[in-house]
């Protein structure tokens, strides 16, 4: 699999060679967090007067990556603990001296943290703040997560140790993207979703606050190739500038205009750099 | 005992005005072309086609208020292809109407047997077997001991013989020449000389209504235009 | 783990055998109804194919809040392979009524047969090939479909596979995608041998 990215990634650098006046080519994972974020992106460097190439979309984390490595893609946007450990498989590493060795720039963080979140319904759980809280209901809460949660070490059994949390009921596996609407429908009680998920606000539930600081960080950053400017003086300013330009709350709000509110992407990154 | 049928001015959206009577023990045929109307009305009588207007009359009983399921188990009915269950063995195709009727496992047994010898298959030899192993004359045969074997008051007839070569059509016709038992009989046929072989009484069809009504001798004798096509289209011995 | 893997299997085969059987008992008199009446049968297969069309994760997810049906769990994912297997059997059914031959229909009525007798001594005997092969397909394609009963903590054999995919183990996928395949065969293997038998005469 991995092969047949390289490969694809080596075809799409030839293209892109082949053109005359060489665009930025601007990527983004699969998921509309990404997508969305890829389209800010793109539409920063335009507004500088960058000549661009949208490749959003393109696939997970091992898809960007290896892209970016050769050449196909100049910029995506990444998140510092995946990069730690899916990427660098280095956990305890500096990602941006990591990076620099690998010829790339981990760049502006855009200022959210999109990691792991206890989500739970916010009408049957007064007092519920911090994930410790959950003690006070473990006799009785019904945890609902997917596969992956589940059996990773650094998921829900980790986070019962971390946490000291002793669930009477054992976790309902089920498809990540179900668990929303099984939460939704009081099927279960407590499920691990996404910091900025936009559905924690729409549906009226809540992301704990991880007060023991379980899960790694997750900080969204702009990673580009250190050519970047050779292609498009100018770039890595314009990108220097999205620093900060997003909290926890504003890209949840991004996330729901995009899936609850079905508005188009590119309308809702170019509301979002207006701000 | 065999039945009188009445057909009194019915009209549906083929047939425009037939009527008719045939008397207990007639043999008839009706002849035509494809589409006069010959096996619809054939269908009238045992509540397969029903008329829009008119009425049919079965014993001089309307079938409007007869048993149409018990009507049809006294009345034998012999079609193109046989009509047998695929997926009855010969025995079981002819038991059909038997068993319908609640006869003894017996009673029924004897019946078939009988019928089967006068259809020359005897039971011992065909009975265990599927139609789809039968000659297309086997199977004609089979599907008529079928329709005789629990002796019914009438016996419709619809192009049985059509699809079969003309010897195995010959010797059918004379097997059923034989068999004629005392039902009333309704042969529905484009073949003159065959409704001659089979039947006293011919009655020819042409665009929904009765052209003639006579008996097979008279038949060819007849001065009507269509009638005399009909006879040098069959090269008859006038 | 062999223990393990012996005890999801047999849950997978509880799950499509439920939901077929279901299937099977709501189709065939489905497939009948279809062929009396042709006006509402034909809005009926329309609606039956319309499910199939309905990815699995969006017809759990409109099954989810439903009550009684729905939820999650095994009850959930039974509830859509039966919606699923239902297509198969209903049209099988219906094709396989329809395709029998009018003469021996006809003769059937002529020879007095009431319209249940010509249902149950004619109609359904010379269908059941047909009917056969749609229990036959819904059982294959079901015992694939099944597997995404996991996504609904229904259990079976997509518990091994989602815990493998989501964990890129390679071994634990073909824990639960081989006894799903080898399920698979053995049950088209079967039951063609059954519907052949069918086929006499």
């Amino acid at each position: 699999m991995k092969r047949f990215n390289v490969g694809f990634a080596g075809a799409l650098l030839f293209l892109t060679a082949c053109s005359e006046k060489a665009p930025i080519v601007v990527g983004s994972k699969n998921f509309t967090e990404s997508v969305i974020l890829g389209e800010m992106v793109a539409q920063k460097l335009e507004s500088a007067g960058c000549k661009v190439d949208r490749r959003l979309n393109m696939g997970g984390t091992f898809v960007c990556d290896s892209a970016m490595t050769s050449g196909a893609l100049d910029t995506y946007v990444e998140y510092s603990g995946t990069a730690l450990e899916a990427i660098l498989k280095q956990p305890k590493a500096d990602v941006a001296a990591a990076y620099a060795k690998r010829g790339l720039h981990w760049g502006p963080a855009l200022g959210f943290n999109n990691t792991f979140a206890m989500i739970v319904r916010k009408a049957d759980s007064p007092g519920l703040l911090n994930i410790s809280d959950l003690a006070t209901v473990a006799d009785r809460f019904r945890p609902g997560f997917g596969y992956e949660f589940v059996e990773r070490p650094d998921g829900w059994n980790g986070l019962q140790h971390a946490y000291n949390l002793q669930f009477a009921k054992p976790p309902k596996t089920m498809d990540l993207g179900l668990t929303y609407k099984a939460l939704a429908s009081n099927e279960i009680d407590l499920i691990a979703g996404n910091s900025t998920d936009g559905l924690i606000a729409s549906l009226g539930l809540i992301a704990l606050n991880d007060d023991r600081h379980y899960f790694p960080r997750y900080d969204a950053a702009v990673v580009y190739r250190n050519d970047i400017d050779k292609k498009c003086g100018g770039a890595s300013k314009a990108l220097e500038s999205l620093r900060g330009k997003l909290d926890d709350a504003a890209m949840r709000q991004l996330n729901f205009e995009v899936d609850g509110k079905k508005r188009d992407v590119a309308a809702v990154a170019h509301d979002a750099l207006g701000r | 005992m065999p039945s009188s049928i009445t057909v009194r001015e019915v009209f549906n959206a083929i047939l425009q005005g037939i009527s008719l009577h045939i008397d207990p023990g007639e043999a008839v045929a009706f002849v035509g072309r494809s589409g006069a109307g010959k096996t619809t009305t054939l269908r009238l009588i045992n509540g397969l086609v029903k008329p829009a207007r008119g009425e049919v009359l079965i014993d001089d009983v309307p079938l409007a208020r007869t048993d149409l399921v018990a009507l049809r188990r006294r009345t034998g009915y012999i079609i193109q292809g046989s009509g047998l269950f695929p997926h009855r063995t010969v025995y079981d195709n002819v038991a059909t109407v038997p068993r319908l009727l609640g006869w003894s496992e017996d009673r029924i047994r004897a019946a078939a047997s009988e019928v089967m010898t006068r259809i020359a298959m005897p039971l011992e030899k065909f009975g265990a077997r599927y139609p789809r192993s039968l000659s297309g004359g086997e199977q004609q045969r089979v599907g008529i001991a079928r329709a005789i074997v629990a002796n019914p008051s009438i016996l419709l007839c619809d192009e049985p013989f059509g699809a079969l070569d003309p010897i195995v059509r010959r010797e059918l016709q004379e097997t059923f020449r034989a068999l004629r038992s005392d039902a009333t009989i309704v042969f529905v046929t484009h073949d003159l000389a065959e409704a001659m072989r089979v039947a006293d009484r011919v009655v020819l069809f042409e665009d929904g209504a009765i052209v003639s009504d006579s008996t097979s001798l008279e038949f060819p004798r007849l001065q009507i235009p269509l009638v005399q096509q009909f006879v040098a289209a069959a090269s008859l011995p006038a | 783990m062999i223990g393990e893997i012996l005890r999801i299997t047999a849950e997978h085969v509880l799950i499509v055998a439920i939901a077929v059987g279901v299937a099977v008992v709501l189709g065939i008199p489905l497939g009948i109804y279809c062929t009396r009446n042709p006006r509402a049968g034909r809005v009926a297969l329309r609606v039956i194919d319309t499910i199939q069309t309905i990815p699995s994760l969006a017809l759990f997810g409109f099954l989810i809040p439903v009550p009684f049906i729905g939820g999650i769990g095994m009850r959930t994912a039974i509830v859509a392979l039966i919606l699923y297997s239902l297509l198969p059997i209903v049209r099988n059914t219906f094709v396989g009524i329809r395709g029998v031959d009018p003469v021996v229909r006809d003769a059937g009525v002529a020879l007095g047969l009431t319209s249940r007798q010509l249902l149950f001594d004619v109609e359904l005997p010379l269908a059941m090939p047909s009917i056969v092969a749609g229990i036959r397909i819904a059982t294959v394609i079901g015992i694939g479909v099944a597997t995404i009963a996991a996504a609904v903590g229904g259990g079976g054999l997509g518990t091994f596979i989602f815990r493998g995919v989501a964990m890129v183990d390679t071994r634990l996928i073909l824990a639960g995608a081989l006894p799903a395949a080898a399920l698979a065969l053995i049950a088209d293997v079967v039951l063609s041998v059954v519907e052949r038998r069918m086929i006499k005469g």
